[in-house]
C-alpha cells in the first residue's frame, strides 16, 4: 500500500523535524561551511576572498611554528591525560569499591570538583599555585612546593595536568565504579579459593570483566583532553609566551584575538577535527580487539 | 571479598590522604574567602579570626550575581526542555523506524557527536551573527539545543528499545494519534533517561565558558561563569574578593549536587554505558 510508506516517512519527518532544524543550523552547517571556508583565505569580515585550495593547510603543517608547537603540546598533554586520569580513576574505584564502610564519603569527595566549573577550578588553584603554596614553602622550607609553578613552562606543563586531573578523575571514577559493580561477586570468590591474590584477581578476573567501562573512559578522555581549553586558559593564558598553548587556544587567537583570518583558522581547525577522528577511531578499533578477546 | 583489617585500614588512610588533596583548594578558597587581605598573607593556612562578609557582598555587587545567576537559568532552561522535547520526539521515531531514511538521519545524529566544538565556532559565530542571534540570552540557549541533540537522541534511541512496542499499539486501538501517543504514553516512560539528558546538560550548558565568551556581548546578558572571568581579569591580585566570587559561582551547583547526588551518578554511569 502506497499510501502506508508515504505516510511512514511523513510521520519519520514530523517527529524529527524539531531536532534537526536546530541541529542543521547550529551543527551541521557549520560544520560544513567551516570545511569551506578552510579553502579561502577569508578573513571573516571582507566579501570578497578567494579559494586557495589547500594553501592554508600547507601553511598551518609547514610555516607556522606556533601552531605546531601547540599541536605537539596538545598531543603530550592527551598522552599524559589518557595514563595518569585513568590509572588514578581506577585505581580510586578499586580502593573505594573494596570498602565496606564510607563508600559514599569518599565517592562524594572525590566526584565534588567535578561539578565545579573547568574555568573556575583554574582560578582556584592559580590561587593556591601562585600565593599559598610558596607561602608554605618559605614557612616550612620545603622548597619543592615554592617553585614557579605557573611561570616555568616545564613545571606549567605538570600544573596545568594536576588541576585536569582533579576535576576530570571524579567522573571517570564513577564510570569504573558502575562497571566493578557490575563484576560478579562469585567470580572473584572463586578466584580467591584458587589461591589468587588481591592484586592476581583484579588483573585476572576484574579488569578483563570491566573493559567495556575502560574503553569508554579512554574515549572520553582523548576527546575531551584534545578539546582542553579553560585550564589553560585560566592557569597559565597559554604563557609564558606561547610555551603552554594548546591547539584550540591558538586557533581562538587566530580567529578572533590576532589576525582575523577565518580561513586560516577554519583550516586548523578541520585539522584538529581529523586528528581527533583518526586518534579515536584507531583507539576505538583497538580497544574493541582487546575486549573480544577478553 | 572480605579484606583483612590491616589492609582495610591502610586503604581508608590512602583515601583519606587523596581525599585531602581533593578537598585542599576548595578549603582554602572558602577559609581565605572570609579574610582580609593583610590576613591573607600573614598566613594562608591559618582560620579566619573574624568573618569578614565584605568581600561577599562586593563579588556580590561586582559579579550582578542575581542578574547573571538569572540568565544563567534561563539559559540552562530553554536549553535543556528544547534539547529534552526535540531529541525525545526523534530518538524515539526514529528507534521505532526501519528502514534506510531512518538509519541514515539517525546517523547523522550520532557521527556528528566527534565534531569537537573548537571545530565549528568560528563558522557558529558567523551563523549567529548572521541570523541575529548573537548577544541574547535566548539565542545561546537555541544553539545549546542544536549542539546537544544528537547526544540525547543517541540515549533515547537507546532506551526506547525497552519499551515494549505493545502499549502504544492498544493506545492506538483506542483511538490516539501518534503524536497523542507520544505525549500520553511513551514520554512519560522515558522519565528515567529524561532524567540522565537534564543532569548532564545541566552540568554542561551552566559550567561552559567558551561558547557564552563568543555570543554574549553585553554585561548584561552574561552568564554566572562568564561574569566570575570579567572579575577574575579586572581584580587579579585582589584574592579575597575573587575567592568570594569563586566560592558564590560554585555554591548553585554544590546545592544541586547535594540534592541530586545519586540521579548524577547513575546518570553519568548510565550515560557511559549507553553512550
Amino acid at each position: 500500500m502506497p499510501f502506508k510508506i508515504y505516510r511512514k516517512y511523513v510521520m519519520l519527518l514530523a517527529f524529527t523535524a524539531p531536532a534537526l532544524i536546530f541541529y542543521a543550523i547550529f551543527l551541521l552547517i557549520p560544520t560544513i561551511s567551516g570545511m569551506y571556508y578552510s579553502f579561502t583565505d577569508w578573513n571573516g569580515l571582507n566579501p570578497n576572498y578567494s579559494f586557495i585550495g589547500l594553501g592554508n593547510f600547507v601553511e598551518a603543517l609547514k610555516e607556522d611554528p606556533d601552531f605546531l608547537n601547540s599541536l605537539w603540546f596538545t598531543l603530550k598533554y592527551v598522552l599524559v591525560m589518557i595514563v595518569l586520569q585513568n590509572v588514578l580513576a581506577l585505581v580510586l574505584a578499586v580502593l573505594i569499591e573494596s570498602r565496606i564502610r564510607s563508600k559514599g564519603f569518599f565517592r562524594t569527595i572525590f566526584f565534588m570538583p567535578n561539578m565545579i566549573s573547568t574555568i573556575i577550578s583554574a582560578f582556584m588553584w592559580t590561587f593556591v599555585f601562585s600565593s599559598v603554596l610558596p607561602q608554605i614553602a618559605e614557612k616550612t622550607t620545603i622548597a619543592f612546593l615554592g617553585q614557579s609553578w605557573l611561570g616555568d613552562p616545564k613545571v606549567s606543563f605538570f600544573s596545568i595536568i594536576i588541576v585536569s586531573l582533579w576535576n576530570g578523575v571524579g567522573y571517570m571514577m564513577i564510570i569504573y565504579l558502575a562497571a566493578l559493580q557490575g563484576v560478579p561477586q562469585s567470580l572473584k570468590e572463586a578466584a580467591i579459593i584458587d589461591g589468587a591474590n588481591a592484586f592476581q584477581t583484579l588483573r585476572s578476573v576484574t579488569l578483563p570483566m570491566i573493559t567495556h567501562a575502560i574503553t569508554i573512559c579512554f574515549f572520553l578522555t582523548l576527546n575531551g583532553a584534545f578539546k582542553v581549553y579553560e585550564v589553560v586558559y585560566g592557569l597559565t593564558g597559554g604563557g609564558p609566551g606561547r610555551s603552554t598553548q594548546v591547539i584550540t587556544m591558538n586557533i581562538y587567537e587566530e580567529a578572533f584575538s590576532n589576525n582575523f583570518r577565518y580561513g586560516y583558522a577554519s583550516a586548523k581547525s578541520v585539522i584538529l577535527f581529523a586528528i581527533v577522528l583518526i586518534f579515536t577511531l584507531i583507539q576505538l578499533r583497538v580497544m574493541k580487539k582487546r575486549e573480544v578477546e577478553a | 571479598m572480605r579484606l583483612k583489617k590491616a589492609n582495610s585500614l591502610l586503604i581508608t588512610l590512602i583515601l583519606c590522604v587523596g581525599a585531602v588533596v581533593s578537598f585542599f583548594p576548595i578549603y582554602m578558597a572558602v577559609i581565605n574567602s572570609f579574610k582580609t587581605q593583610g590576613e591573607m598573607f600573614a598566613s594562608f593556612t591559618a582560620l579566619p579570626t573574624k568573618l569578614h562578609f565584605e568581600n561577599y557582598s562586593q563579588a556580590f555587587q561586582k559579579t550582578h550575581l542575581l542578574n547573571s545567576a538569572l540568565n544563567s537559568t534561563l539559559i540552562s532552561f530553554i536549553g535543556i526542555g528544547g534539547i529534552v522535547i526535540c531529541s525525545a520526539l526523534a530518538g524515539y521515531k526514529l528507534s521505532r523506524t526501519r528502514g534506510k531514511m531512518s538509519s541514515a538521519i539517525f546517523f547523522l545524529f550520532v557521527a556528528s557527536m566527534l565534531v569537537p566544538f573548537h571545530s565549528i565556532m568560528i563558522p557558529l559565530t558567523r551563523m549567529a551573527k548572521d541570523l541575529s542571534v548573537q548577544g541574547s540570552t535566548y539565542g545561546l540557549a537555541l544553539i545549546y539545543i542544536g549542539l546537544g541533540v544528537n547526544m540525547a537522541i543517541f540515549l533515547y534511541h537507546g532506551f526506547v528499545k525497552s519499551i515494549p512496542r505493545e502499549l502504544e499499539e492498544s493506545a492506538q486501538m483506542d483511538g490516539c494519534n501518534e503524536f497523542q501517543t507520544f505525549f500520553r504514553i511513551i514520554f512519560p516512560l522515558l522519565l528515567p533517561i529524561t532524567v540522565t539528558i537534564a543532569i548532564l546538560d545541566f552540568l554542561w550548558i551552566w559550567n561552559d565558558f567558551l561558547l557564552p565568551l563568543l555570543m554574549l556581548t553585553d554585561v548584561n546578558h552574561y552568564t554566572l561563569i562568564l561574569s566570575t572571568n570579567m572579575l577574575f581579569g579586572e581584580y587579579n591580585k585582589e584574592w579575597s574578593l575573587i575567592l568570594a566570587a569563586l566560592v558564590l559561582t560554585s555554591i548553585p551547583v554544590i546545592l544541586i549536587y547535594s540534592f541530586f547526588q545519586k540521579f548524577i551518578m547513575e546518570g553519568i554511569a548510565e550515560g557511559a554505558i549507553k553512550g
